[in-house]
Parts: C-alpha cells; sequence; structure tokens
C-alpha cells in the first residue's frame, strides 16, 4: 500500500475534471470552427474560462425537485449514471506504467461496468415524472443495450488474436501493426457502436432536444444536471482511451519515434480519436429510433459475427496468420 | 457511406475558412446608410403639419403645436414631439411623407433599457439624437436629385 | 395482445422544433401517433383586423410581420392586389426591382428551410451555412431598404427606394457565387445517407390530397402538380422571363427538399434574367397624394416561397379598406398535418411537420 494507492485516484479525478472542462471547450471550439464562427471567446482569453464559468452557474443555480418526482430515486440517479463511468478508467493503460488496476479481464471489466450507467439513466427518466424524460430514457435503454453487443462483439477478433482480455497485452501486441489495418472492418463497427453507446450524434436520440427537448435529463437543474454531464464527458475521455488502446496502438509509437514518451503518444491519438467525435457531430443529422435498432441488429450485429469469422479464417492462412 | 464522407469533408474545409461573426458589441456594427434606426427630429423645421403623426401605422408620434411666438411669422411651432419606442416599429413612413425633412432616420439603433419608461423619447432626447443622420432621405425621387439632409 | 396505455403529449407551444409558437396536443401509443390536434393562435395579431383601420400605405409594414422570413412577397401581395384594384401603372424598373427581390427573398426563405430542417433533423452545420449565404441576402436588403427583416419596401404604384450604386453589380456577385454554392450543399446534405434515410418515404400525400386540402406552393407540386401562379396567373412580368416549375415525384420530405433546392436555383435563374435587362428609369407611378381607392372588391394570388399568398380586399371607395383578407398559404397547408401524421412513429414527427414548411407569423396571422 503505498502512497499512489490513495493518492492516485484523487490525481486522476482531477485530470479528469481538467480534460472534461477542455474537452467541452475544444468541443465548441471546434464546432464553431467548422460553423465559421471562433466559438466561445469571451470568458478569459481564447475562451478559456468559459466552462468554468458554465460549471459555476449550474453550481449556483436553484436545486429544483420537480414535485411529483420520485425524490429519493430522482437524487441517486445522477451519482448511479457517474460512478460506473468512474470506475471504468481503472484499467486503461494510459502508458506501460501509468495504469491504475492491471488485470486479465480489464477489457470484459470496461464492458460490464460501463452498462450499469444505463440504470442511473433509466431511473433519472423514470423519476422525473416527465413523458419526454421518460420517452428519452426508454430511448435510451433500447439503444444502449442494442449497440453494446456489436461493441463486444467487434472486438472479440482482437482478443482472439492476442488471446487475451488484458489491455496491456493487447497494446503489446501491436507493436508490429496497429490493429486498425488487420481489423479496420471492428475498427469501423467498434466506432459506430461507441458513438451509440456514448449517445453522440448521429445517435443523439435520448436527448435528440428538436424532439425530447432534452431527452431523459429535462428536469434536471443545476448540479445534477452537471453530473449527467459529467458523466457523459467522461465516457468520451474512456472510450477514446480505449479505441486507442484497442486499435490504435495506444502508447506505441509511430515510426519508431521512441524519444517522444509514449504518454505524448497515446494524447496524441486520443486528441484524435476526440476530434473525429466532435467532427462527425457537427456533420451529421440524428438517426431515426426504428432506423436505429435495425441498424445495430441487422447491419452492425452480422458485420461483426462475420468480422469474427473472418478472423479465425485468416489465423489459419499461412501467410496472414502472422498479422492475427 | 460515400455521401457521409463527402459531408465531412465539406466541414472539414470549412474549418479553415475564415470567421464570419461580428465583434458585436466590442466593435460597432457596420450599418448602411439606408439603415433606418432612431429618428432625429429639428424642431427648427417642423412647420406641425401633423402628418407623420397621421401616417404612422402604430399611432406612436404625439404632437401639439403652438402659435409661433414671433407675431411677425405665420404658422406654427412644434411644442411637444413624442415618440413612443415601446411600438414605434421604425418603420419610415413618418420620414417618407415630413415635407420638411424635420423628422429624419438616423443609423443608431441601440434602445436596449431596463425600463420601459425610458422607451418614450420626447422631443428633447430625439434632438439631441444627432449622429449618424441619414443622408439619403428623400426616397422615390432617382439618386443624386435634390433631397438629403444636407 | 398486450394491453398499452394511450399518453396525452402536450408539444410546445414552447417546444424547439415546432418553429415558434404552435401547440399540438398528440396521443400517442407507445411511440405511435394516434392522433394531432394543432392548435394554433398564439401568435395571433389581428392582423386583417387591424387593416382595416389603416390606409393602404400602413399596411404594408403590417403585412411585413406576416410571413416574416419573406417579408418582399407579402408587400407585394398587398401592394399588387390595390394596384388592380385602382388600375395603376407600374414603371418597369419599379417591377424589376421587385421581382428581384421577391426572389432573391425566395431563396433567402428556401435556405432558411434547409438549415432549420436540417436542424430538426439534428444536423448543426447546415442551418450555419445557410444562415450565412441567407445573411449576404439580408444584407443587400438592408442596403437597398434599411432593415434586414420588415422591409416595408414596395408602395402602391412602385417601390420606395431605387437600388443603391453598385447594388446590382453586388446582386449579380451573389447570383454567382450562390449557384456554384448550392454544390456545396449537395455534397454536404443531399448525399447523407442519414438524412435520406429520414427523409424518404415519408409524409407522403397524393394529389388529390394535396387539391382537396388545397395545398399550394412546392406543397403541391411536390406531388407533381406544376402549378405555379407566376407562370399560369402570371403577374409582374414574370412572364418575360424564362424559368422551369420543378415538381416532385414520390412527393415525400425528400422529394421536398430536391425541390426547394431546385427552386433556389429557378429563382436565381430569373434574378439573373431580370438583371440583364433592367434600365434606369422611374420607380413610382402617378399615384395621389391619398390613395382612394374606388369602390370593388379584387382578389389576387401571388406565389410567396410557401404558396398561394392571396389578397381580397373589398373597398368601399375610402381610404382604407373595408375588409382584407390574406390566404395565407402556411395556415392552409398546416391543415393537412393531422392526417400526415396518424400512424407515424413520433420521431417522424419532426420530419413530417418541418418538411411542411409553415412560418408561424403567417399561420396565426
Ligand atoms: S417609424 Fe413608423 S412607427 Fe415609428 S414613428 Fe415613424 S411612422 Fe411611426
Ligand atoms: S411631418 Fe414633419 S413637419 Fe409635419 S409635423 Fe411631422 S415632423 Fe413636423
Amino acid at each position: 500500500m503505498d502512497l499512489f494507492f490513495y493518492l492516485g485516484p484523487i490525481i486522476l479525478m482531477l485530470l479528469l475534471l481538467g480534460f472534461v472542462t477542455y474537452a467541452i471547450l475544444f468541443e465548441r471550439k471546434v464546432i464553431g470552427w467548422i460553423q465559421n464562427r471562433p466559438g466561445p471567446n469571451q470568458v478569459g482569453p481564447w475562451g478559456l474560462f468559459q466552462t468554468i464559468a458554465d460549471v459555476a452557474k449550474l453550481l449556483l443555480k436553484e436545486d429544483i425537485v420537480p414535485g411529483k418526482a420520485d425524490r429519493a430515486l430522482f437524487k441517486l440517479a445522477p451519482i448511479i449514471a457517474f460512478v460506473p463511468a468512474f470506475a471504468i478508467l481503472a484499467v486503461i493503460p494510459f502508458t506501460e506504467s501509468w495504469q491504475f488496476g492491471d488485470f486479465a479481464v480489464g477489457l470484459l471489466y470496461y464492458i460490464a461496468i460501463s452498462s450499469i450507467t444505463i440504470i442511473g439513466i433509466l431511473t433519472g427518466a423514470w423519476a422525473s415524472n416527465n413523458k419526454y424524460s421518460l420517452l428519452g430514457g426508454m430511448r435510451s435503454a433500447a439503444q444502449m443495450i442494442s449497440y453494446e453487443i456489436p461493441l463486444v462483439l467487434s472486438v472479440v477478433g482482437i482478443v482472439m488474436t492476442t488471446g487475451s482480455l488484458d489491455l496491456n497485452d493487447i497494446v503489446l501486441a501491436q507493436k508490429k501493426v496497429w490493429f486498425i489495418v488487420p481489423q479496420f472492418l471492428a475498427f469501423l463497427i467498434f466506432l459506430i457502436a461507441s458513438l451509440a453507446e456514448l449517445n453522440r450524434t448521429p445517435f443523439d436520440l435520448p436527448e435528440a432536444e428538436s424532439e425530447l427537448v432534452a431527452g431523459y435529463h429535462v428536469e434536471y437543474t443545476g448540479f445534477r444536471f452537471a453530473f449527467f454531464m459529467l458523466a457523459e464527458y467522461v465516457y468520451v475521455f474512456a472510450m477514446a482511451s480505449l479505441t486507442t488502446c484497442l486499435f490504435l496502438g495506444g502508447w506505441l509509437p509511430l515510426f519508431g519515434l521512441t524519444m517522444i514518451p509514449g504518454i505524448l503518444w497515446f494524447l496524441l491519438k486520443f486528441s484524435l480519436v476526440v476530434f473525429s467525435l466532435f467532427w462527425i457531430r457537427a456533420t451529421m443529422p440524428r438517426l431515426r429510433v426504428d432506423q436505429l435498432m435495425q441498424f445495430a441488429w441487422k447491419v452492425l450485429l452480422p458485420l461483426s459475427l462475420l468480422n469474427i469469422f473472418l478472423t479465425a479464417i485468416f489465423k489459419e492462412i499461412p501467410v496472414l496468420s502472422s498479422f492475427y | 457511406m460515400f455521401g457521409l464522407l463527402k459531408g465531412l469533408g465539406v466541414t472539414l474545409k470549412n474549418m479553415t475558412k475564415p470567421k464570419v461573426t461580428y465583434n458585436y458589441p466590442a466593435e460597432p456594427i457596420p450599418v448602411p446608410d439606408r439603415f433606418r434606426g432612431i429618428q432625429h427630429f429639428d424642431a427648427e423645421k417642423c412647420i406641425v403639419c401633423n402628418q407623420c403623426a397621421l401616417v404612422c401605422p402604430t399611432d406612436c408620434i404625439t404632437l401639439t403645436g403652438k402659435r409661433n411666438p414671433d407675431p411677425e411669422k405665420k404658422g406654427k411651432v412644434i411644442e411637444i414631439y413624442d415618440i413612443n419606442f415601446e411600438i414605434c416599429i421604425l418603420c419610415d413612413l413618418c420620414t417618407e411623407v415630413c415635407p420638411t425633412e424635420a423628422i429624419v432616420m438616423t443609423n443608431n439603433f441601440e434602445l436596449a433599457t431596463y425600463s420601459r419608461d425610458d422607451l418614450f423619447k420626447n422631443m428633447q432626447w430625439l434632438h439631441d439624437n444627432n449622429q449618424n443622420i441619414r443622408q439619403e432621405n428623400m426616397s422615390s425621387k432617382p439618386p443624386g436629385a435634390a433631397g438629403g439632409a444636407k | 395482445m398486450l394491453r398499452t396505455e394511450e399518453m396525452l403529449l402536450n408539444m410546445g407551444p414552447q417546444h424547439p422544433s415546432t418553429h415558434g409558437v404552435l401547440r399540438l396536443v398528440i396521443k400517442i401509443d407507445g411511440e405511435i401517433i394516434r392522433e394531432v390536434d394543432p392548435v394554433v393562435g398564439y401568435l395571433h395579431r389581428g392582423t386583417e383586423k387591424l387593416a382595416e383601420d389603416l390606409t393602404y400605405t400602413q399596411i404594408i409594414p403590417y403585412t411585413d410581420r406576416l410571413d416574416y422570413v419573406s417579408a418582399m412577397t407579402n408587400n407585394y401581395a398587398v401592394v399588387h392586389a390595390t394596384e388592380k384594384l385602382m388600375g395603376l401603372e407600374v414603371p418597369e424598373r419599379a417591377e424589376y426591382l421587385r421581382m428581384i427581390t421577391m426572389e432573391l427573398n425566395r431563396v433567402a426563405s428556401h435556405l432558411v428551410w434547409v438549415g432549420t430542417y436540417l436542424l430538426d433533423l439534428g444536423a448543426m452545420s447546415p442551418f450555419l451555412y445557410c444562415f450565412q449565404d441567407r445573411e449576404t441576402i439580408l444584407n443587400l436588403f438592408n442596403e437597398l431598404c434599411g432593415a434586414r427583416l420588415t422591409y416595408n419596401y414596395m408602395r402602391v404604384g412602385g417601390v420606395k427606394w431605387d437600388a443603391p450604386e453598385g447594388w446590382l453589380q453586388k446582386v449579380e456577385e451573389f447570383v454567382l457565387y450562390m449557384q456554384k454554392e448550392l454544390a456545396t450543399y449537395h455534397d454536404l446534405i443531399s448525399g447523407n445517407d442519414i438524412f435520406l434515410q429520414r427523409t424518404r418515404g415519408i409524409g407522403i400525400y397524393t394529389k388529390e390530397q394535396a387539391l382537396s386540402y388545397a395545398l399550394s406552393g412546392s406543397n403541391l407540386r411536390v406531388t407533381g402538380v406544376p402549378w405555379d401562379l407566376r407562370q399560369h396567373q402570371s403577374y409582374s412580368l414574370y412572364h418575360q422571363f424564362q424559368f422551369e416549375i420543378p415538381t416532385g415525384e414520390t412527393g415525400d420530405v425528400l422529394d421536398k427538399y430536391h425541390l426547394r433546392m431546385q427552386e433556389i436555383e429557378e429563382s436565381l435563374k430569373i434574378v439573373k434574367q431580370v438583371l440583364d435587362v433592367i434600365k434606369e428609369g422611374p420607380i413610382m407611378g402617378k399615384v395621389p397624394k391619398v390613395l382612394r381607392v374606388p369602390e370593388g372588391e379584387v382578389y389576387t394570388g401571388v406565389e410567396s416561397p410557401r404558396g398561394e399568398l392571396g389578397c381580397h380586399i373589398v373597398s368601399n371607395g375610402k381610404n382604407k379598406p373595408w375588409r382584407l383578407k390574406f390566404r395565407r398559404p402556411s395556415f392552409y397547408n398546416l391543415q393537412i398535418l393531422p392526417e400526415l401524421l396518424k400512424g407515424e412513429n413520433i420521431s417522424n414527427l419532426v420530419a413530417i411537420l418541418g418538411g411542411i414548411d409553415i412560418i408561424l407569423g403567417e399561420v396565426d396571422g
């Protein structure tokens, strides 16, 4: 039991808050640039304190619990939604040494814990006693459960190749070539499914503001609303990290540029993933709810199964097997 | 699938384009000369013909005249001239009918206040609102012909 | 069968997608809509009643506020009806200026539709791109008549302002720019699979339905009826110019999108042709100082971006109309909504409602 054991999570928490603060700013900046405007630029130089001001506003707001809401559940829901988001970060290997819990089934742990959040969302949606939030919560549940399956199946190919569920092993197995090359199909499926898991455009149906006003958190204000937002952005962080580890070779350098430390490589790849999330958000309209379900079950699921078969077959072909 | 990529290309290309927003409260926004802003009123020119009050579609002009204090001169001089900017729609009709260009538009538009009472502007205020007066006021005449508040 | 309970969902009047203050009372069964009841009137200002107490010139600024995204056409509707009743001659240059502004306004209005419709579907950027191009048009109008939205530009017998110096060149530049820019819109939107998926095959109605609901404008043309008042009841000087009337094939919202994009193209074409022939000249006809409209009755229709904008004036010889009635296309087009939405999934609601292209200022009058 060293000091790191206790301090590590706190440091991570602070780092995470820093990340969320600036990810939100970055998102708004990127979308602003894409739309030919400068993005937030009033609070602080270059708008650097915008999110801080926003959070301060949220914290100072009156905390409203709707009269007809289920008080206990209403208050509990943001916590249920947020805690798993933070817990999954334990297994992400940022570099060889920077990891909080290195255990053999890291990938499984990530996927299992992350699906708890949906209970929080559903609880919040139900407890608000609002029709819009109920619709949003239902959609959210259906969507997350549907997309969890292709998400998991798409990484099976990688697990087959490396023979391990440990994220460290998976990263190290990409020394020769990143998994994005041999597992390109899996990468696409994973990207799409993770967008859906994150409730981001084009899969942001649970909070489709043009239909459901704000979806499951329509009744939430102030601090509790901030928690839902926080959970969402922590998932962005986690999902981008996972994508980096699984497909982009984690902290491994490109072109043998080993003098650049691993953490920088990780951050670089990670930012690329985050940027593409924002980029997609700025471009795409939103899918319709029934098409969303069809897409998950009729397109993504068969494709991910196909990917497993292909991986299995390629493993037996002599020339290709070195990649699989 | 290809269509999605094309769309992504368009948005990416737009990232490098110059920004189109105005830095408005920090820098004044450029408005063309014909812009219809808060009126400027010149009491000396007014002949109290009441045309502006008649033509105003929202009835927001209140005016009264009195006998010219100088007994040599005929006609009236303006005594009270108020515009209620709660309901003025800056439609430009009053300035269009005014035969002497006593009431003319300016390019000022910042009317926002904390109290509705402040929107009631009297003659003095309208007279002092003499910045950025519109150059071209006689509209239906061809440009360059007579007219214009010189 | 599982017994499900119907839920009453009150959408609006402050819902982000009802484009103003429309209220829809929706009965839903799960996510399936059983019944829709549009409640209108939250923006009612009684323009028609007010007009009975206003002189003809004073009515013009009020029409700006009906369909506030294409105020030029509204100006024209009332001015045109009055002119017809009075038998006034309008100088050629004035008519050309009116046409340029009306067509540019149509472009601006359709751009607003494309942008907000994509926003309803969840795409943010197209909205801002559309508004950027619309901004150019609004700036042109600002230079011409001093306002960006409430133009009050047309007068009985002519227009208020002549084009300022260099304005016509700027219009031409914009037309050329916009004709190219449309390709970008097609790149961004028309090929987007998600957009296609969401708009294809929804909100379909037949020609007969459209006619019996008295739909007009692009909502009618989308069913394949090439009815355009600019050609069929030619007003202004439209008969001098060549342009097509695009029609739809399937009648779904995707078709409406393509139709409106084509209409933008046609409008630009008209502006281009007008720019080629416009000459110097007077912009006001011989109009008496006080407009006294002879006793009588007149109805004229003009093709607004949303359909047939009619103006019915009954005059008893005074300087104010005895009765003035607007046939407001948005109001008529909205009537088909309950029928379109019955049995649809609630996630299609916004897509169908947006497709009709209503402007609440016009619906509520
Ligand atoms: S601008 Fe129009 S509303 Fe305002 S005072 Fe003049 S006539 Fe009346
Ligand atoms: S129209 Fe002009 S001159 Fe006549 S009362 Fe009004 S401001 Fe005075």
